[in-house]
């Protein structure tokens, strides 16, 4: 296997819970511990009543997808085998919603509203990438 | 004292711009400084009559504010850099209208200058750092994600979009300034490589080097000037860091809805009182998000609604009649109130709207952060 030539996550304190979790296939989001509000992107305070008490829970992975697009034009050298390669909303069942990628579909087979779950994709001995896959 | 207090209060006196396109002898600050003394002369006022001053920054580290108020010699009693990415030219013209309004300058100049084609931008990073190991580059990812939605909800086609192309082609065509003036067809739109599908090639905004300048003033001040003055009768705008939260965050329903909901009753006019309509076109996606976010049509409705030269010179409501940024330019936006500003002075030549009155511009910026809005009158 050659070297992991795409960008990888910019892990800082914020997120570090979030990819240290997805290391060991374990997909967090935080939830506020005042509120009760599930988020991400991570952050220092709840984005919905501002508490800074915020804890990591497990989220059950699934979600359906809201968008996507496929790219046919390479931006990032580390793409090139990949092309044509889809991106996609997707919309967790808690609520948050993230950008990431559906893997093992044809992208002619995908579609708006599709359900799917988090799969974890070992990108390196480092880093894990949270990935979706039809469910 | 309400919003209201401010309906047709400032306006828009002198517009200026550069040569658009390929500009490499220019960097991006002299295109600012040749807008800008193109402004000032269009309006007739002397250099050292500017007492604020606002700069948009734009690629490769030009339009630094401190550095373009030494280049245009300008002591300002009010002014800075202003930074809401696409939203940004509209948000200084609403700061300064507020300014100008509450008396602490009488003349506003406005400047944005950019050689980013020459310096080729690829706008290939990633919208947030996040991203990028998702391969989630280029600013069109979310216009991409916008329309794949629209289709799967309301069943509107790439077909229909590609009317958004097509028009703004043709109008190009009637536009010396416009860099792509070659008509386009339904199967040269079809027949063109996906970017990033469902959008193609002609969905794209034209990136181009070049200048634009805004000067205002009060109405007041506006008589004695040279050229018939642009009234801001609305305005609008609306931040919404909490899009990513929103199961509609692609349509920017949110954002532009809450805009509407500031900007018709400050003007005290309504979508269809409103005869023409530049939107900061960026994607194509872009103009079917405005008009039904806006109330011009239904939401769901926009791919239909936009055929049959509804939204062509001549058509119900003409949309980016100077070509837009998909085949005028691409200066976010400021090329689009350009126009609108020579539109109502009836300066447009062979894609005048005959008579107009009224005009609304929108804006949208960053990854759904800013929206904002100006209704122009003559």
């Amino acid at each position: 296997m050659g070297e992991y030539t795409k960008p990888l996550p910019v892990i800082e304190k914020w997120n570090a819970p979030y990819w240290q979790a997805a290391r060991r296939h374990e997909f967090v989001a935080q939830r506020c511990r005042a509120c009760g509000y599930v988020h991400l992107p991570p952050g220092p305070a709840c984005t919905n009543c501002l508490s800074a008490d915020q804890e990591w829970v497990r989220l059950s992975g699934k979600g359906t997808i809201n968008s996507f697009g496929v790219y046919h034009q390479q931006w990032h050298p580390g793409f090139k085998d990949d092309m044509p390669y889809n991106v996609a909303l997707i919309e967790l069942a808690e609520g948050p919603q993230i950008i990431s990628q559906i893997i093992g579909c044809d992208n002619d087979k995908l579609a708006c509203g599709l359900a799917v779950e988090v799969t974890f994709d070992d990108v390196t001995p480092e880093v894990t990438l949270p990935k979706f896959r039809l469910a | 004292m309400g919003l209201q207090d401010l309906r047709d209060q400032i306006c828009i006196v002198g517009v200026g711009d550069t040569p658009q396109g390929s500009v490499p002898d220019k960097t991006g600050d002299e295109l600012a400084i040749d807008a800008a003394r193109a402004a000032i002369l269009d309006c007739g006022l002397k250099k050292d009559d500017i007492d604020g001053l606002f700069v948009q920054p734009s690629y490769g580290r030009q339009g630094d504010y401190l550095k373009v108020g030494l280049m245009l010699g300008l002591n300002p009693r009010v002014g800075g850099a202003v930074e809401a990415s696409g939203a940004t030219g509209c948000y200084m013209i609403q700061h300064a209208a507020l300014l100008l309004h509450a008396g602490m300058a009488n003349y506003v100049l406005l400047v944005y200058g950019t050689n980013q084609k020459t310096n080729r931008n690829r706008f290939g990073g990633a919208l947030l750092e996040e991203h990028a190991p998702y391969g989630a580059f280029n600013p069109s990812l979310p216009f991409a994600f916008a329309f794949r939605r629209h289709m799967h909800l309301y069943g509107t086609t790439e077909e229909q979009l590609a009317t958004v192309a097509i028009t703004e082609r043709r109008h190009a065509a009637l536009n010396p300034k416009a860099v792509l003036r070659t008509p386009i067809t339904l199967d040269d739109y079809m027949s063109a490589r996906y970017i990033v599908a469902p959008l193609r090639l002609f969905d794209y905004c034209h990136i181009t080097d070049g200048g634009h300048a805004f000067v205002l003033t009060t109405a007041e001040r506006a008589k004695d000037l040279r050229k018939p003055p642009a009234y801001i009768r609305g305005l609008g705008r609306q931040e919404a860091f909490r899009a990513y939260e929103t199961p509609d965050l692609v349509m920017q329903s949110f954002q532009q809805q809450r805009v509407a909901g500031m900007i018709f009753p400050m003007a005290g006019v309504s979508p269809k009182d409103v005869e023409a309509l530049y939107v900061q076109d960026a994607y194509s996606p872009a103009i079917i998000a405005a008009l039904e976010n806006y109330g011009f049509c239904p939401v769901g409705e926009a791919g239909r609604w936009i055929q049959d030269g509804r939204i062509a010179l001549g058509g119900e409501l003409p949309v980016n009649v100077n070509g837009g940024q998909l085949s005028e330019t691409y200066m976010v936006g400021w090329q689009n109130t350009c126009d609108a500003v020579r539109q109502l002075r009836g300066e447009c030549g062979p894609r005048q709207i005959a008579n107009v009155e009224l005009i609304m511009c929108t804006y949208t910026g960053g990854l759904r952060e800013h929206a904002g809005a100006l209704i122009l009158r003559r």
